[in-house]
């Protein structure tokens, strides 16, 4: 449970950071919280000759809601986001997420750019994310680009971001009203990871119509995704019972499940039809309550 | 571990079958694959370099065609190791002409061994399903080329 040896190198802003990966290249790798990287590097399956801590630089830290975005710095940790002012008024379900990350322990130390970055394919940020329509800053040799969630993860630990790239922002546009949201995940009860975890985002319109509906599915498929069949069974209808029950029904459709040793494909995707209806259920009630909030203070 | 899966290229078979066999369009479209060489008839000696994640390995490997069925099918085996674990594989490849199109299936049964398959049992599936989508776009990519180098007879 050592590491093999490695340089430790410390920068304190992202040009140093991204010069030393450019030095070092493939034999280097970005330390952010280190709850996913440095176990692996403990059991050896890791092993880069050299870390470049970017836990210092303080332009990736802080969280700041402008302008109907609240833009996360990616060293940001679990417990930050969890318990931020900013986060639980625009974008509640990510401190919803971020609360229900591995243990205390790991949500002192992970940070979301981190955990984006790793994306492991039974994480749970990547499902809410995708809900949540989130873009992601990455900076690299030729610059910055942000790309939409919905193009980041491509498969298990492989993501858009390429190999001298660093991710410096998380954005989520604020929740407009009338909207509600959820998290939901069944978790491996040792690890904490999600068997299945969905994030579910509704917003209603004045007659109690579905007018957006976003569905994010993570620990099913070799990948997060989004649920689109979910999202269409649903569009400008009523939320009652049977509609949700119907709609999460195509929660794992046209998807392959992962089976592994915690779960079979056939069980994984039962949890993703069940986990669906119960964070649409879930949404759906927030939102109404923020609705029905909404008209006694316009009557007031 | 069972891997299995199809994919449609837009080319005869003919024509896919010449690009499976070509050590060349192989470099270019396996992924990690660096160095194939030829150590006799359908045998070679292959070096593969892999990043998953903060997974990264250089594997030594060989790579025997048998069964050969021109333009049919093949069976193919590759034993391979490297720091991480060493990994034995076997494989049917069918191709199946359908018009102008061909489809390609692949049955494998693959053993992972070390500490790849300790640590890494659960990604396993799903990071053979990523990495033969992206030889398959890659192939995808090179039959095209091919067409388009080569005046329509």
């Amino acid at each position: 449970m050592i590491p093999a040896a490695f340089a430790y190198h410390r920068p304190r802003t992202v040009q140093a950071a991204m010069r030393l990966l450019l030095t070092h290249g493939h034999d280097a790798k970005i330390l952010a919280g280190g709850q996913s990287l440095l176990p692996m590097m403990k059991l050896r399956v890791a092993t880069p000759a050299h870390l470049i801590d970017i836990g210092h630089v303080t332009s990736l830290r802080g969280i700041r809601l402008r302008q109907g975005r609240l833009r996360i710095g990616a060293m940001a940790t679990h417990r930050e986001i969890e318990l931020s002012p900013a986060v639980r008024r625009a974008a509640p379900v990510l401190a919803e997420t971020a609360a229900v990350i591995g243990d205390l322990q790991v949500r002192n130390l992970g940070t979301i750019g981190g955990a984006l970055m790793h994306a492991d394919p039974v994480a749970d940020y990547p499902a809410t994310v995708l809900a949540l329509e989130a873009e992601f800053t990455l900076q690299g040799p030729s610059g910055v680009r942000t790309v939409p969630a919905a193009e980041f993860f491509l498969g298990p630990m492989t993501t858009a971001a390429g190999p001298d790239e660093i991710m410096t922002e998380i954005a989520v546009p604020a929740a407009p009203p009338m909207r509600g949201a959820a998290y939901l995940k069944m978790p491996n009860p040792a690890s904490g990871f999600a068997l299945a975890g969905v994030a579910a985002v509704i917003g209603l319109d004045q007659s109690g119509r579905c007018v957006h509906v976003r569905v994010g599915i993570t620990g099913v498929a070799s990948a997060a995704y989004r649920a689109s069949g979910v999202e269409a069974a649903l569009s400008w209808k009523e939320p009652n019972d049977e509609a949700l029950e119907r709609a999460a029904a195509a929660a794992a459709d046209g998807v392959e499940a992962n089976p592994d040793i915690h779960a079979s494909a056939e069980y994984r995707i039962h949890l993703a039809g069940v986990l669906t209806r119960r964070a649409l259920a879930l949404a759906r009630d927030r939102a109404m309550a923020v609705r029905r909030r909404g008209r006694a203070a316009s009557r007031a | 571990m069972k891997i299995e899966g199809e994919h449609l290229l837009p080319a005869t078979r003919d024509e896919v079958w010449a690009a499976l066999n070509d050590p060349d369009v192989l470099v270019k479209t396996v992924p990690g694959l660096k160095q194939l060489n030829p150590t006799g008839e359908d045998a070679y000696e292959a070096t593969i370099e892999l990043a998953v994640g903060p997974v990264r390995g250089t594997y030594q490997g060989r790579a025997r065609i048998t069964d050969k069925t021109a333009p049919e099918r093949m069976t193919l085996t590759v034993e391979g190791g490297g720091r991480p674990g060493t990994i034995r594989a076997a494989g049917a490849l069918t191709l199946e002409g359908q018009g102008t199109e061909t489809l390609v299936r692949y049955v494998g049964d693959v053993q992972v061994t070390g500490i790849l398959m300790s640590v890494g049992h659960r990604l396993f599936g799903g990071v053979a399903k990523q990495l033969a989508g992206v030889f398959f776009k890659a192939l995808e990519r090179e039959v095209h080329q091919r067409a388009a180098a080569e005046p329509a007879l």
